[in-house]
């Protein structure tokens, strides 16, 4: 308490130190939204990923993979030519810009090598975050690249990849920046309004 | 039976049981909800940044770098919960007594009941400017050390201190106002 003349901080504090007790369905409502969201199962899935093993590449398998290394460069040099600055940016860009004067997205290619994920999704602060938006689902292209193009807002923003519901990865190819919420990094894109 | 730690329970939600999250809802909800509760002011938009929190913490668990000190981390994302919470807030409306007069006249009714009392307290926190009070809060009601602080905000030491100081100043000038009437 106060003693009659002088307010005492510490007593202050010692009173907005006594425990807060929130509603007692809060419990139920938290699980509800965690129960709705895809179950995590990173420990299966690291394991995999870090496990030492030989991995064996048919001629086939090389073929499509340096058919796909190919391709994403063939379209960032398509593309650069363009504008040199955008060289230097990240393989998730803007290339094949729609009807800018209809929207105000742009289509941008999210591409990642994942050789044994059996699913892949793009979450970003222009969808949710949500890894089961159907336009963001990557599709396996051969050589463990996996890749969607997909509509994006002109602006910046942050995104990651979500493999396996579980396991989120940034970006390699671009630049990161901190996340305010978890103090991790993501990756950042800048889309451009290219009228 | 030996409650689990931290990290046993952020391993077994991750290997795929998410109702073992439960045990860390109920571990952190009711600490937590004191700060969010002085932070925003009402037990409404406590809850909400509280659950948007636990929320978010589960999303991106497998991100959780350190899983012994979930707690630190869940309460760095509550933290920024509260921030763009009051943020938003504040656009809206404030929801808080800032009336001087207002303030002084609740004192009096029950000067020196207890429950009055901490009214009184609530309704000087939520005169602070919000930077003041997150800062008032994590030093003095959290204690937390000013680097652990700053680790937090992404603010500057110096910054942190001198916004607790002002924080100080102007309880007590609220408080003996009240006081004083």
């Amino acid at each position: 308490m106060r003693d009659d003349d002088i307010v005492n901080i510490d007593d202050i504090a010692r009173e907005l130190r006594r425990p807060a007790q929130v509603d007692r369905s809060f419990d139920e409502r938290v699980m509800r939204h965690v129960l709705r969201l895809p179950r995590h199962a990173r420990a299966r899935l690291w394991s995999r990923l870090t496990a030492p093993r030989t991995i064996t590449i048919s001629p086939l398998g090389w073929g499509l993979a340096a058919a796909s290394l190919m391709l994403f460069a063939a379209l960032g040099v398509l593309h650069a030519k363009d504008d040199f600055h955008r060289a230097a940016r990240p393989i998730a860009k803007a290339l094949f810009p729609t009807s800018p004067k209809a929207s105000p997205a742009q289509r941008v290619q999210f591409v990642l090598v994942a050789p044994d994920a059996k699913k892949v999704a793009v979450v970003g602060d222009f969808n949710g975050w949500d890894a089961s938006h159907a336009a963001y689902q990557a599709q396996k292209r051969g050589g463990g690249v996996w890749s969607v193009t997909a509509p994006v807002p002109v602006g910046h923003h942050r995104y990651s990849f979500v493999v396996d519901d579980s396991l989120w990865v940034a970006d390699p190819t671009a630049p990161r920046v901190v996340d305010t919420d978890y103090g991790l990094p993501n990756s950042a894109i800048v889309v451009e309004d290219n009228k | 039976m030996e409650a689990s730690s931290d990290a046993a329970i952020v391993a077994r939600v991750l290997r795929g049981n998410a109702e073992a999250y439960r045990e860390l809802v109920e571990r952190y909800r009711d600490q937590y909800a004191r700060y969010a509760l002085h932070m925003l002011g009402n037990r409404e938009d406590a809850e909400e940044a509280l659950q948007d929190a636990f929320t978010r913490a589960y999303r991106s668990l497998a991100r959780c770098e350190d899983p012994e000190r979930f707690g630190a981390w869940l309460f760095r994302i509550l933290v920024n919960r509260c921030r763009t919470a009051g943020t938003r807030r504040g656009r809206r409306a404030r929801t808080f007594v800032t009336d001087d007069a207002a303030l002084l006249g609740a004192s009096e009714e029950h000067p020196e009941d207890q429950a009055a009392w901490r009214e009184e307290i609530d309704r000087a926190l939520q005169q602070l400017r919000s930077e003041q009070r997150e800062a008032f809060l994590l030093k003095y009601v959290e204690e937390l050390g000013y680097d652990e602080m700053s680790r937090m905000t992404g603010v500057g030491v110096s910054a942190l201190k001198m916004r607790v100081m002002r924080a100080c100043e102007r309880l007590r000038d609220l408080l003996s106002e009240v006081h004083s009437a």
